[in-house]
């Protein structure tokens, strides 16, 4: 039986591994927080575009693209899945969660097609974390600077974003879409432009995940959605949501706090197969909590999610 | 100016719930005219409403505003020159953004959008002013989100947002129906105060006869889809309760109770 005291040093030297992957990952929690909480719009498509720009940046690595070219080639094909799932839904008036289980399944026959084959080998090309100074490429540190640098900036562009006349009009058709069309806000160039950008983001993930390990794979994109979900209730349990600031840091904290935690679990000896039912479960009662703790007051108002 | 020409519309056309909602409707409405929109349930003044902000494309007929065509035109492209107060006061807010973001995206109604800060510090100060004008204590609530306003607090806030950059037309859509007989009198004063100071084209669609007969330049009575009676000037200026009760042929039991 382990001791607490080897778990613990277990846990300690997978610190700054699990701290890279989860700054990678939570590019991807930010593009499912995004349509989520900004446009009322519960996206799945980031299962399919986390996959795609995995495909699309080993594929332009393969034909010997830089680090960084590949990744924005990655956010362009992100972006255009995004918008494609938002244009079904608007324009064909097929549920969100549809419209993006129609497109995530889409997307894999897609990945594959691009690919040619389940899975790419890029391993040795030139990658975005090479070029940092005093580091030795391809150690953890490397891509923990670069992503977290990454992160920070895109952190910072969506808060002035989101304050912008722009920005205020985009979180407006979250808010109220009746009132917003009323206001001369288009809801397909806010709705098209926000789950595009989604996309972009969850793109970005793919694509960070494939030069960080190496390959891509079609099948890189399972179980993302539930693990970027969990990651999001955890970071907005600690940051809160209230305003546009802690919202837009959630994902990034709580990617970091879940995959620690999912860390310590692995480290503690729960087996790795148990892993997606505790996710879930771990979600489920994260969404349930807020009803159970409103069900000895006044009967809340239904919640209506865009349809 | 308001022109609405032989506008038509019908609902599930062919079937055999078949309903016709606007029936050659034709309605003149000069520029600064305060007109009372009256008539039973299902008389066609939301279908009226809707049409002339967007919601709903007509069959046929045109729809002017100051001379311009915008029957063709979704509810985006008209929000320059149509602002609407709902009956419902959780329809004319964004719920979730603050009392500024609201006021914010009012005053950018209808303007090319751009990338520069929303909430400056200008508008923030000119926003308060606006909202001291109403005594409601908003004017302190400018960082409060909406949806921890009163139902009351909600609809002034409405009614600024909607007058605040001077609309062409002004659509008030049973505004007050929805409050508490005080607060109603509190909205009730904003409108006219607004419409007073803005010379405001307006059409308010009411139940309450008794507005009807204290507010406005004329009153329009809708029936079945079409303009059935349009009393304006001095016969306006006469009117009385019971007159107006009259013309609906004593079938609807609200508008007696209303009253």
């Amino acid at each position: 039986m382990e001791t607490v005291s080897t778990i613990i040093s277990n846990f300690i030297t997978l610190i700054p591994v699990t701290l890279a992957q989860s700054l990678i990952l939570s590019f991807i929690v930010l593009g499912i927080m995004l349509p989520f909480r900004t446009l009322n719009f519960p996206d799945l498509t980031s299962e399919g575009a986390f996959p795609l720009g995995g495909c699309v940046c080993a594929l332009s690595l393969a034909g010997g693209a830089p680090g960084w070219l590949a990744i924005l080639v990655a956010m362009a094909a992100g972006f255009l899945a995004g918008s494609c799932t938002a244009f079904v839904h608007l324009r064909f008036r097929i549920h969100t969660l549809l419209a993006g289980i129609l497109m995530m399944t889409m997307l894999y026959s897609i990945n594959l097609r691009l690919m040619g084959k389940s899975n790419l080998s890029v391993y040795g090309t030139p990658t975005i974390f090479d070029g940092v100074p005093f580091v030795e490429p391809g150690f953890p540190m490397s891509k923990i600077i670069v992503t977290a640098l990454l992160g920070i900036a895109i952190y910072c562009l969506l808060n002035l974003y989101f304050r912008t006349e722009r920005g205020t009009a985009m979180r407006a058709v979250g808010s109220n879409p009746d009132m917003a069309e009323a206001q001369g806000i288009s809801i397909w160039a806010a709705t098209i432009g926000g789950v595009g950008l989604a996309g972009a983001f969850s793109a970005t993930s793919g694509a960070l995940m494939v030069q960080s390990q190496g390959f891509a794979d079609v099948n890189m994109g399972i179980g993302t959605l539930i693990n970027g979900l969990a990651a999001l209730m955890i970071g907005e349990a600690i940051v809160g949501k209230q305003t546009i600031r802690r919202q837009l840091a959630a994902p990034f904290v709580g990617a970091i706090v879940y995959y620690q935690l999912v860390s310590l679990c692995l480290a503690a000896g729960m087996p790795p197969t148990d892993l997606k039912l505790a996710t879930g479960l771990f979600v489920l009662a994260m969404l349930a909590l807020p009803t159970l703790k409103r069900s000895r007051g006044a009967m809340p108002a239904r919640e209506t999610i865009r349809e | 100016m308001l022109e609405i020409r032989s506008a038509r519309k019908i609902f599930y056309k062919g079937q055999p719930d078949e309903k016709i909602a606007l029936n050659d409707l034709s309605l003149t409405l000069p520029t600064g005219n305060f007109a009372i929109v009256i008539g039973s349930n299902g008389a066609g003044k939301s279908s009226m409403l809707n049409a002339i902000s967007g919601a709903l494309m007509l069959d046929s007929g045109k729809i002017l505003i100051n001379g311009d065509d915008v029957t063709a035109l979704p509810v985006h492209k008209r929000a320059s020159r149509v602002a609407r107060v709902f009956q419902d006061p959780m329809k004319g807010t964004a719920a979730s953004m603050t009392v500024a973001e609201n006021m914010l995206l009012a005053e950018l109604r209808g303007k090319k959008l751009g990338l520069s800060r929303g909430l400056n510090a200008m508008r923030v100060a000119s926003y308060r002013e606006r909202l001291a004008a109403l005594n409601l204590g908003l004017e302190n609530r400018l960082d409060t989100r909406v949806e921890l306003l009163s139902g009351g607090q909600r609809q002034s806030l409405s009614l600024i947002m909607a007058t605040c950059d001077q609309p062409d037309l002004l659509l008030l859509d049973e505004h007050t129906a929805a409050l508490d007989p005080r607060t109603a009198d509190i909205v009730m004063q904003a409108t006219v105060r607004a419409v007073e100071a803005f010379n405001l084209t307006t059409l308010m669609v009411t139940h309450n006869m008794q507005h009807a007969v204290d507010f406005g330049h004329s009153v329009v009575m809708l029936d079945a889809g079409a303009i059935r009676l349009e009393i304006t000037g001095a016969e306006k200026a006469e009117v009385t309760i019971p007159k107006l009760i009259g013309h609906f042929g004593m079938k609807t039991d609200r508008m007696l109770l209303a009253s």
